[in-house]
C-alpha cells in the first residue's frame, strides 16, 4: 500500500516538474506512430507528403486540406495565427461535416490521435519555428444568444458585405459566390447559413465568432481584422457618418470644407488603426498608445461579431431534417374546392417531406461532388386534382446559356420527378430500377430552368434511354427562384386519359423519386443528384368510423362487466 | 403479512412477460419483434396460466377469488368503481388509435444473402465457378510479402477513389453519401460480412452491382455500380484484398476438397 502511495506521489510530483510539450514540433522522427496512422488513414486523400494530393483528392470538393502551407480553415487563434494543437486534435476527432472528412473518434483512440497532430505538424515548418503557442482569441464579452442581438446583426449583415457571397438570406447564392477560389485556385462555394448541420468546426454562436476573428485560412472568407474590416477603428457613430460622406462623394455631391476635414479625420483614424493591426499581427513591440487604439478597435469589431454570430445562428432550423431513409411518405392532404396556388399562404399549413440527394456515380458521366443535397416536397389534392410544391436551394440560377462542347446539351437547372409506369401489384413485386428505370419503365416529368412554365413528360428504360411521350399531359405549371431557393408548382389532374401516364387513387401508395440538376455545378445529363425510392400516397380523409367505434366499444365492455357482475350476484344469492 | 393473491402473481407474470418480450427481448436484446408473433408467445403464455390455475379446483377457486370479491364484495366498491370507467375508457382510447392510424406504405422484402450464378464472370469472361474461383493474387501473401503489399496499395487506392463515397472512410458503410441512400451500403467492418463470403462472392457483387441481383434479391434499389465498367479484373481483386487486410478479417474458403 506505502509503495504504491509512494509510486503515485512520485508520479504527481514528475507531472508537475515534467514541463508540457512544447508547441514547436520537433522532426517528422518525434511521432514514428503518428507516421504509421497517418500513413493508414490519412494518406489517400491528405497525400503521403501532407500535401493534399493523395490518389482520392480529384474527385473531392473541398478538397483534402494541403498541410504544407500551415493554412488551417477551423481556429480558436487569431487571424494569420497557427492552430493550437487542441483545434487541430478536434477536427480530427469530428471531422469536418458537410465534407468527406470523417469523424476518427471511433476509430483512433485519443493517444494515436494525438501522435497524429504531432505528425501533420512537421508537414509544415511553421510550426518548428514557432516557440510560442499561437494567440487565441477572447470570449470573455460574449454577447449571448437574444432576438435584440439576432436583429442588430441582420443589419450588419448587409453593411459588412456578407451579402455579396451569402446571399441575402444566406443561402450561399451572392453574386460573387460562382466565382471564388481557393488560395490552391480550387473552386470553392460560400457556406449556405441556412444549414448549419454543415458547418464546419460547430454551429455555436461561439463557434462562427471563431470564424469571424480568426478567418478561415485558405478560403475566400475574410479575417474580420485590420484593413479586411469595414471602417476599422470608428466607433458606430463614426461609422455612420463616414459611410454617408461616402456615399455623397460616390454620388458627385461636392462636400462641404467642414465635412472634407471631418471624413479625413475619419480616414486618418481608420488608417491608423490598420497599421496598429498590422503590428499586432507581426507580433511586433506596440507602443502603448498604438496597443490601445488596436484595442479599442478590436471591441467595436468583437461586439459586432458577437452580433452577427448570433444572426447567423437563428438562420438555421433548431433541428436538422430527419433522415428516416424509406420511411418518409410524402402524404398528399385532402382539401375541398380549389387546390392552392405557387404562393397561396394555404401551403404554410403542411410541413414539407424532405428528401435527401446523393450525385449519380453509377454511370459516366459521374456527380462525386453534388452541390444540391435536398429536395423538399408537399402536395394538396381535391376530388379532381393533385398539386405539388417542390423546393430545393440552388446557389446559382442557370438557365440554357452554356452548352456542352461534345454533346450541344445544356447545363442548366432542372429536376425530374419520377414514378413506375405500371402500379406495384404488391410486396414482393419490384419497383424499377431508381435511376431512370430499366427493364422496367419509369414514367417522369421533367422540368428545365428555360422553359420556366412547362413540364415535359418522359417514358425511360434506363439512364440513356429517355423518350419524351408523343402525347403531353395537361399541366399547370409555375416557378420561382428568389434567393438561392427554387420553387416549382405543378397542378394536373388525378386521372388522365393517356395509358402511359400516372393515374392516382386515393389511398393507393406510389413510389416516387427525384433527380435534380445544377448546371452551376456541371450537371448535365447522368451528372446530376438523385434519390432512392420514397412513397407518394393521396392521404385519405380520415374516416369518420373514428368518432362512432370508439364509444361503442366503451358501452360495450361498460355492459359487459355489469352483466359480469349481475351472474356472478345472482349465482351467490 | 398479507399474503399475495394467486391472481396479483399471474396477473404480474403476464405484464412483466409482454414487457420483457417488448422491450428488452425487442429492443435491447435484439430488434423489435413483430406484434404478432408478441401476441402468439402472449397466447402461449395465458393458455399456461390457465391450466395451472385450473388443475385443482381449490386452486381455480382460490384464482378467481379477488375477481369474484371485486365485482360483488361491498368492502371493494371504490376498486369497482374506478375499474368500471377506467376498463371502458381505455378500450376507447384503443379502438381510435387503430382506426385514426395512418396507412403506410409496401414494404420492402429483401434478401439479404442474394444467390450468386453458378460461373463468375467478368465482363462476358468467365473466369471460374463461383465455388472454384480465387483472386489470382491471394497467393503473394504466402509467396512474395512484398508483391501482395503492392496488391494492398492498389487495393487502398481503389478503394478510396471510388468506394469510399458510400461505403465510407472507416469501411463502416457510413460514407458522406450513405445518408440518402435505401438500402444502406455495406459494413466491411460487420463481422458477418467478409467472414461469412468467399473472395468470389465479393467479386460478383463487385463486378455486377445493384443491377446485377438476382430478380428474387427484389433488385433495382441498391445504388451499388456496376464496377465492371470502370475497373479492370486486377483492380476488383485488388479492392478485396484491401478490405480484408484493413478490417482484419478473413474470407471465408473451403477447406480441402469441399
Amino acid at each position: 500500500m506505502r509503495i504504491t502511495m509512494l509510486t503515485f506521489t512520485s508520479l504527481l510530483i514528475l507531472a508537475c516538474v515534467v514541463p508540457h510539450p512544447s508547441y514547436a514540433q520537433e522532426t517528422p522522427e518525434g511521432s514514428l506512430i503518428g507516421k504509421q496512422i497517418y500513413d493508414k488513414s490519412c494518406a489517400h486523400c491528405h497525400g503521403l507528403e501532407g500535401r493534399g494530393d493523395g490518389s482520392a483528392a480529384e474527385n473531392l470538393l473541398p478538397r483534402p486540406r494541403d498541410f504544407t502551407r500551415g493554412l488551417y480553415k477551423i481556429r480558436s487563434t487569431e487571424s494569420g495565427q497557427l492552430p493550437t494543437d487542441k483545434d487541430l486534435f478536434d477536427i480530427i476527432t469530428v471531422g469536418m461535416p458537410g465534407t468527406s472528412m470523417p469523424e476518427w473518434e471511433t476509430s483512433l483512440d485519443v493517444k494515436e490521435r494525438e501522435e497524429v497532430v504531432k505528425y501533420i505538424k512537421t508537414f509544415y515548418s511553421g510550426f518548428q519555428e514557432n516557440e510560442n503557442p499561437p494567440r487565441e482569441i477572447s470570449l470573455d464579452d460574449k454577447i449571448p444568444y437574444s432576438q435584440e442581438s439576432v436583429e442588430i446583426g441582420k443589419d450588419l449583415y448587409v453593411e459588412l458585405g456578407c451579402v455579396e457571397c451569402h446571399g441575402k438570406l444566406g443561402r450561399g447564392d451572392g453574386t460573387s459566390a460562382p466565382t471564388l477560389v481557393d488560395a490552391w485556385d480550387f473552386k470553392t462555394w460560400p457556406a449556405n447559413l441556412t444549414e448549419n448541420w454543415n458547418f464546419r468546426g460547430g454551429s455555436d454562436s461561439e463557434d462562427i465568432f471563431k470564424r469571424f476573428i480568426g478567418g478561415i485560412a485558405g478560403s475566400p472568407m475574410p479575417a474580420f481584422q485590420g484593413d479586411t474590416f469595414y471602417h476599422f477603428g470608428l466607433t458606430a457613430e463614426q461609422s455612420e457618418q463616414y459611410a454617408t460622406l461616402e456615399k455623397k462623394v460616390e454620388d458627385g455631391e461636392e462636400l462641404t470644407t467642414e465635412e472634407e476635414e471631418r471624413a479625413a479625420q475619419y480616414f486618418e483614424i481608420n488608417d491608423t488603426a490598420a497599421t496598429a493591426a498590422l503590428d499586432w499581427a507581426e507580433g511586433l513591440e506596440m507602443s502603448p498608445e498604438t496597443l490601445k487604439i488596436y484595442n479599442d478597435a478590436m471591441k467595436v469589431v468583437y461586439e459586432k461579431s458577437w452580433h452577427l454570430a448570433n444572426y447567423v445562428k437563428s438562420l438555421s432550423p433548431e433541428k436538422r431534417p430527419d433522415f428516416a431513409i424509406g420511411k418518409h411518405v410524402l402524404r398528399s392532404q385532402y382539401l375541398q374546392g380549389e387546390l392552392p396556388a405557387l404562393t397561396d399562404e394555404t401551403w404554410n399549413t403542411l410541413d414539407y417531406s424532405y428528401y435527401p440527394l446523393i450525385g449519380q456515380i453509377v454511370v459516366e458521366p459521374r456527380q462525386f461532388n453534388p452541390s444540391i443535397d435536398a429536395v423538399n416536397v408537399k402536395s394538396f389534392y381535391n376530388d379532381t386534382e393533385v398539386a405539388f410544391l417542390f423546393s430545393w436551394d440552388d446557389k446559382t440560377h442557370n438557365t440554357s446559356e452554356e452548352e456542352n462542347e461534345e454533346t450541344g446539351k445544356t447545363y442548366e437547372d432542372a429536376i425530374a420527378i419520377q414514378f413506375p409506369v405500371k402500379p406495384r401489384k404488391g410486396p414482393t413485386d419490384p419497383k424499377p430500377y431508381f435511376i431512370f428505370g430499366g427493364r422496367k419503365p419509369v414514367y417522369l416529368w421533367q422540368w428545365k430552368a428555360s422553359a420556366p412554365d412547362t413540364l415535359t413528360e418522359l417514358t425511360a428504360k434506363g439512364i440513356n434511354n429517355v423518350e419524351e411521350q408523343e402525347v403531353q399531359g395537361d399541366f399547370a405549371v409555375e416557378s420561382d427562384y428568389t434567393d438561392g431557393r427554387y420553387m416549382l408548382w405543378v397542378k394536373r389532374s388525378l386521372k388522365t386519359d393517356d395509358k402511359k401516364d400516372l393515374q392516382l387513387d386515393v389511398a393507393t401508395f406510389v413510389p416516387i423519386a427525384f433527380s435534380v440538376w445544377d448546371g452551376g455545378n456541371g450537371d448535365i445529363d447522368t451528372k446530376r443528384v438523385i434519390s432512392s425510392w420514397y412513397s407518394f400516397v393521396l392521404e385519405p380523409l380520415p374516416s369518420t368510423r373514428r368518432f362512432i367505434y370508439p364509444p361503442l366499444v366503451a358501452l360495450l365492455s361498460f355492459g359487459l362487466l355489469v352483466g359480469l357482475r349481475r351472474i356472478v350476484q345472482r349465482r351467490n344469492s | 403479512m398479507k399474503k399475495t393473491s394467486l391472481f396479483t402473481i399471474c396477473l404480474t407474470i403476464f405484464i412483466v412477460s409482454w414487457i420483457f418480450l417488448r422491450f428488452v427481448m425487442g429492443g435491447i436484446i435484439s430488434a423489435p419483434i413483430p406484434n404478432s408473433v408478441i401476441a402468439m408467445y402472449m397466447g402461449l403464455i395465458l393458455i399456461a396460466i390457465l391450466v395451472h390455475v385450473s388443475v385443482e379446483d381449490s386452486r381455480f377457486t382460490e384464482f378467481l377469488r379477488p375477481v369474484h370479491e371485486t365485482l360483488v364484495d361491498d368492502s371493494k366498491r371504490t376498486r369497482r368503481l374506478v375499474l368500471v370507467i377506467l376498463i371502458p375508457l381505455l378500450m376507447c382510447g384503443f379502438s381510435y388509435t387503430h382506426i385514426a392510424q395512418k396507412t403506410s406504405p409496401l414494404g420492402d422484402p429483401r434478401q439479404a444473402h442474394p444467390k450468386p450464378p453458378l460461373e463468375l464472370t467478368y465482363k462476358d469472361i468467365v473466369i471460374d465457378t463461383m465455388q472454384d474461383a480465387q483472386n489470382p493474387y491471394r497467393h503473394y501473401e504466402k509467396d512474395d510479402p512484398e508483391l501482395f503489399k503492392e496488391h494492398v496499395d492498389n487495393g487502398r487506392r481503389v478503394y478510396y477513389q471510388n468506394c469510399f463515397y458510400c461505403h465510407g472512410d472507416h469501411l463502416d458503410g457510413k460514407g458522406h453519401f450513405a445518408t440518402a441512400l435505401n438500402p444502406l451500403p455495406a459494413n466491411f467492418q460487420d463481422p458477418g460480412i467478409i467472414p461469412n463470403y468467399q473472395e468470389s462472392f465479393f467479386f460478383w457483387r463487385i463486378s455486377k452491382g445493384g443491377p446485377g441481383l438476382p430478380p428474387a434479391g427484389t433488385p433495382w434499389n441498391t445504388a451499388m455500380p456496376i464496377w465492371e465498367d470502370f475497373l479492370t479484373q486486377e483492380e476488383i481483386w485488388d479492392v478485396i484484398i484491401f478490405l480484408s487486410e484493413y478490417t482484419g478479417y478473413t474470407y471465408r474458403t473451403f477447406g480441402e476438397g469441399h
